[in-house]
């Protein structure tokens, strides 16, 4: 359904998207991840045709978005990032204003219906809540039935029901056979809807498959993660270089310890098998006279692929 | 497309029907504004030349020419006994003159009546008549000096019993007798129509633009094109209902009237519409932000409105301003409504004011179209 080729967007000396190549099949949920700044909208905004790229192509339903971009503009629906809509209009107002762009259009109560806007539909766009409005900016998208659905960071800003809300009303457009591309840098959120994710960061592509198999590619499973506490052995680790090291060491010399991470005072440890390695580490901590605090163990996620891809995790980058 | 054009259309008649500041600054304003200044600054004064006349003499030939005066239209006349002030007033600017009768004038009159009366020419002194004004302010100086010239030219011919073998008729191309709010009124529509479209515009495109609004628009396949008509037809009909209701209070409260065509009225507010409306989007464009969009707009409209002859006469401007005043766009709007709604003028006497319109409208146009983003 989309083939993008190489894009390239430079913002004067600033290389903003670097040769990201893709292709998303139909039906199929496929996620941007990575941390703001990564490219992620600036990649989608050239796909839609909202950006001109400085390099490379986007193919869409067959459609070239640099040549063909009104053809391209009757299949794809668009949920901008910032969503920012006449604020004095009514919800139905606005939906029939957007119908009008369209030769073929839904029924817009059955689509306010769907996105639990019924109730709602003789407000003021002001007075929706940030749920609220997000899904009708997804009803906006929606209303001439689009085979491409573009969802640029829905849940940005949302409070966890609302997330989940709209969590659903993505999960039944994939069961309807949309093809969906959406952003985000939640892993979480990309875990539990995309079929596909493609992991970006600094305008570059850092790996690309299903989340499970970007999981099963790290050679670990589980993470043991730890603070020191006060009092312990290389409490000074966080200023003092050679005794981080050090620490370091102790930790890689650990058994079943994989690899070893270290995100601001927070140390991780990776496995395949949680229970060596744990009771390992409990021992060898103990003779070592490290006091660890805030100690837990979780299955890897999408967040320890990003760390491993780039050295840094998706919420400092 | 005509679904979409007439969608956009109607989504920004609803907002401006919702924007409460829209609603006050576009109609509640101007008209509160015509009210105040037509009922303060004297509706009912009439425009022209203000003249005041110290009487030294006190004759019945002194009395004569004062109230001969009085009764030229065109100028008001105020007796005063002493004119230290108006002179002050002169010297500081004020469209006025001020004349001085000496105490010999019913006398000299007299002899020259008598004189003439036995077929003899007076050897009397001749008694001049003092007119003080200020000589570099075009608008008094010349009409004052002939209309003062032309009445002093009847006395003496009278007095003289001389008959002139040729005259000039002045045909009345403008009502003569119209009063401040005549003015005023044609000015308010032309004011409504700058600040509705030049400054509503560029707020409002550069905050869409801001925004995301116009991004999200542009994801859609309206073109444009469609959205720029949407928005010129929303603007007209807005701009006509409004004038249309300025006129309506002006008739009802000051008598006002629309002496000309009505379709060469509307012709002149749809120009107007349409020239601003293009600025607008030039400023828009070339904001950086739309913070500074509003001021920006501001800062062109407040010399138009002061110097484009919407609440005062371009004629009483300096004169080294007269020809920047003369080319803004303001000045042939407010003029051609002036003159269609006072003197019933039609397209032949205002094609200058048409084709100059019309040249802004075209030429602001084109840039607009260079300048406009979506984003």
């Amino acid at each position: 359904m989309i083939e993008a080729k190489q894009l390239v967007k430079k913002y004067g000396t600033f290389t903003a998207v670097n040769g990201v190549s893709f292709e998303v099949n139909q039906g199929e949920v496929f996620g941007l991840l990575g941390p703001n700044g990564a490219g992620k909208t600036t990649t989608m905004e050239m796909i839609e045709g909202l950006r001109r790229p400085d390099g490379g192509t986007a193919i869409v339903c067959g459609y070239d978005t640099q040549t063909d971009l009104r053809r391209v503009k009757e299949v794809i629906g668009v949920q901008l990032q910032s969503t920012s809509l006449f604020d004095l209009l009514r919800v139905k107002e606005i939906i029939q204003m957007y119908a009008g762009f369209y030769a073929n259009t839904l029924e817009i109560d059955p689509l306010l219906e769907r996105m639990i806007l019924t109730e709602k539909s003789q407000d003021r766009i002001k007075n929706l809540s940030g749920g609220q409005k997000q899904r009708l900016a997804i009803a906006l998208a929606l209303v001439h039935d689009p085979k491409v659905i573009f969802l640029d960071e829905p849940t940005t800003g949302l409070d966890p029901q609302a997330r989940r809300t709209l969590w659903d009303i993505v999960l039944s457009l994939k069961n309807e056979g949309k093809t969906i591309v959406l952003s985000t840098h939640y892993m979480e959120e990309a875990h539990v809807l995309c079929d596909r994710i493609c992991l970006m960061d600094r305008g570059q592509v850092v790996a690309l498959d299903t989340p499970d198999a970007l999981i099963r590619q790290l050679q670990f499973d589980n993470a043991i993660e730890f603070r020191l506490g006060e009092g312990s052995a290389f409490s000074s680790a966080g200023k003092d270089h050679e005794e981080l090291e050090r620490l370091l060491t102790l930790l890689r010399s650990v058994d079943e310890v994989k690899q070893v991470e270290v995100r601001n005072d927070t140390y991780l440890l990776y496995t395949d098998d949680l229970q060596k390695a744990l009771t390992s580490w409990i021992a060898s901590a103990a003779t070592n006279h490290v006091f660890f605090t805030d100690l837990q163990t979780r299955t890897a996620t999408l967040e320890d692929v990003f760390i491993h891809m780039t050295g840094r995790s998706l919420r400092e980058a | 497309m005509m679904k979409a054009y007439w969608q956009v259309t109607r989504a920004q008649l609803i907002l401006f029907s919702r924007n409460r500041q829209v609603l006050f600054w576009s109609l509640v304003f101007p008209i509160f504004l015509m009210i105040m200044l037509g009922s303060f600054i004297g509706g009912d004064k009439k425009m022209g030349l203000n003249l005041s006349i110290q009487d030294q003499d006190h004759s019945i030939a002194s009395k004569m020419l004062v109230q001969q005066l009085s009764q030229q239209q065109g100028i008001m006349v105020t007796e005063v006994s002493s004119i230290d002030d108006d002179k002050k007033r002169i010297q500081n600017g004020e469209s006025r003159m001020v004349l001085v009768i000496p105490p010999s004038y019913g006398e000299t009159l007299g002899k020259a009546v008598e004189a003439s009366s036995k077929g003899e020419i007076s050897a009397n002194k001749v008694t001049e008549l003092k007119l003080y004004l200020d000589k570099t302010n075009m608008a008094i100086a010349v009409p004052g000096m002939s209309a003062m010239n032309t009445i002093v030219g009847e006395l003496n011919a009278q007095a003289l019993k001389w008959k002139p073998a040729i005259t000039v008729a002045g045909i009345a191309l403008q009502a003569p007798d119209l009063r401040y709010i005549d003015f005023l009124v044609p000015g308010i529509v032309a004011m409504m129509i700058m600040s509705n479209n030049m400054n509503g515009v560029a707020g409002q495109i550069a905050s869409w633009r801001e925004r995301g609004i116009l991004r999200r628009l542009q994801s859609t396949p309206l073109t444009s094109g469609t959205f720029i008509a949407g928005q010129i037809t929303a603007r007209l009909m807005l701009n006509s209902f409004q004038a249309l209701i300025v006129l309506v209070v002006g008739f009802l409260v000051f008598g006002t009237a629309v002496k000309g065509s009505w379709l060469l009225l509307i012709a002149f507010v749809i120009m107007g519409t349409l020239a601003f409306m293009s600025i607008g989007f030039i400023i828009a464009g070339l904001a950086k932000t739309p913070e500074s969009a509003g001021p920006i707009a501001g800062f062109v409209s407040f010399p138009l409105l002061f110097l484009g002859g919407v609440f005062f006469p371009i004629q009483n401007m300096p004169e080294w301003l007269q020809p920047v005043v003369k080319a803004l766009p303001i000045a042939h709007l407010s003029t051609a409504i002036r003159q269609v709604m006072n003197v019933g003028a039609d397209l032949g006497t205002l094609w200058t004011e048409a084709a100059l319109l019309g040249g802004w409208l075209v030429g602001a146009f084109i840039i607009a179209s260079y300048t406009f983003k979506w984003e």
